[in-house]
């Protein structure tokens, strides 16, 4: 007995269940052979044929696994659909959700922004990398174990809504313009009537009225171009890509100098912030601007990766 | 994917069943693996080793054959036989082939060309 046919039958018989192993052994060497026999009587040397028939048996692990019969995917078609909804349902919102709550956590610890988003983005993404792993795991191992799921049964009340031409639902719009008019409204409105007074029952506003010369109305502004952008994409009935990259400008264009307004403690009212001691205490002026800027970058980011996904579902 | 291919992929699909009968029929005459190989391939089921091999301990675990070892030649062989079992399993086997075969031939000729 050659010593290739011994490695090969060694390699076989080692992920084959043990109590057939032997027998295995005996009758698929006692082939081989046989196979290497009819090669040398038909004049090839004993070598050659031996590589010959061990190429033409393939892969070991292959054979074994058709003796096993066991299955060579990770994932098959009785669970994948499953694997695949689990999946995507986790990691449309978990991971989001969680790194913005370490986020925020991390602001209300230190006065780091770029620490606090960049460690909101990390736990995002090792959440993310975990789901996958942990969902994939069980799932490979109820393939392996043939556990039935016991899902009902596909019926045609389950057939999604066709929203293709309406992506983007008048109540959405709606929403969306009314929530923005309110802002809009609000800006002249607190430097008359913010609900809080000076010492002498005045009306304090709450951000910087030196803001008027040129940063409020700017803001205004971006906001009123966001009502126009919330018409356009109504009157187009889903994402685009132009619409998606405006809203992107749009969002920047207001986050950008609010985050700088803030870092730079000009948004708010110097009075309005001397009238809350809390405020001046310590760190907390600087602590609570820190929250308010990873808010609006975390929610800023949100929304562009939001409509990103929209737009790209909606490719033909 | 070219048509060589496509084609290819079709006449495995077409072939995958017919080894199990083939060599359900073959073992009405007990044999051992590699002859038993070399017989279908002269009768035009040329089957891999690696697939014949696994499959005939699959179909001896199903009841469909038995087996028995020869110690008399030069090397220890087992040799394989269809089972009662099996014969009764051939058999419907055979009839959904041949039932196969004449619905194809109805459709055939039952469409215009």
């Amino acid at each position: 007995m050659t010593s290739l046919t011994d490695r090969y039958l060694a390699a076989t018989l080692r992920s084959v269940p043990a109590p057939r192993r032997a027998e295995i052994a005996t009758e698929l060497r006692a082939s081989i052979e046989d196979m290497i026999e009819d090669r040398t009587a038909g004049g090839q040397d004993t070598t050659t044929a031996e590589r010959e028939v061990l190429t033409e048996l393939g892969n070991p692990a292959q054979l074994a696994a058709r003796y096993a019969d066991r299955r060579l995917q990770l994932i098959g078609p009785t669970y994948y659909l499953a694997w695949q909804r689990l999946l995507m349902l986790l990691l449309s919102f978990v991971p989001a959700t969680v790194g913005i709550l370490v986020g925020l956590l991390e602001a209300t610890d230190g006065d780091q922004v770029g620490g606090a988003v960049g460690a909101g983005i990390t736990t995002a993404l090792q959440v993310a990398v975990q789901i996958a792993f942990w969902v994939t795991l069980v799932f490979a191992i109820l393939e392996r174990t043939n556990i039935p799921l016991n899902l009902p049964d596909w019926t045609v009340d389950q057939l999604p809504e066709n929203h293709s031409h309406r992506q983007i639902t008048i109540t959405d719009t709606a929403a969306a313009i009314g929530f923005l008019a309110l802002v809009i409204a609000y800006l002249p409105i607190q430097q008359f009537r913010s609900f809080v007074t000076d010492g002498t029952g005045g009306n304090l506003p709450i951000l910087d009225p030196a803001l008027w010369s040129f940063w409020l109305p700017y803001l205004i502004a971006v906001l009123v171009a966001t009502i126009g952008l919330e018409i356009a994409k109504h009157r187009a009935g889903q994402w685009t890509w132009p619409l998606f990259g405006a809203n992107v400008l749009l969002d920047l264009a207001f986050a950008v100098p609010v985050i700088w307004l803030l870092l730079t403690d000009r948004l708010l009212n110097p009075e309005f912030v001397a009238r809350f001691e809390w405020l001046g205490r310590g760190d907390n002026l600087d602590r609570a601007a820190t929250v308010a800027v990873v808010v609006t970058i975390l929610i800023t980011g949100w929304d562009a990766v939001d409509s990103a996904i929209k737009t790209y579902r909606n490719r033909h | 994917m070219g048509s060589d291919d496509i084609l290819r992929t079709h006449l495995q699909e077409l072939r995958r069943g017919t080894v199990v009968v083939a060599s359900l029929i073959a073992l009405r005459r007990p044999d051992y693996g590699y002859a038993l190989l070399q017989r279908l391939t002269g009768h035009g089921f040329p089957v891999d080793a690696n697939t014949l091999y696994p499959l005939l301990r699959r179909l001896e675990e199903q009841g469909l054959l038995t087996s028995e070892w020869n110690t008399e030649e030069s090397r220890p062989r087992k040799f394989y036989r269809t089972s009662d079992q099996g014969e009764s399993m051939l058999r419907r086997l055979l009839d959904d082939l041949a039932a196969v075969q004449t619905s194809l031939t109805g459709l055939i000729e039952g469409v215009d060309r």
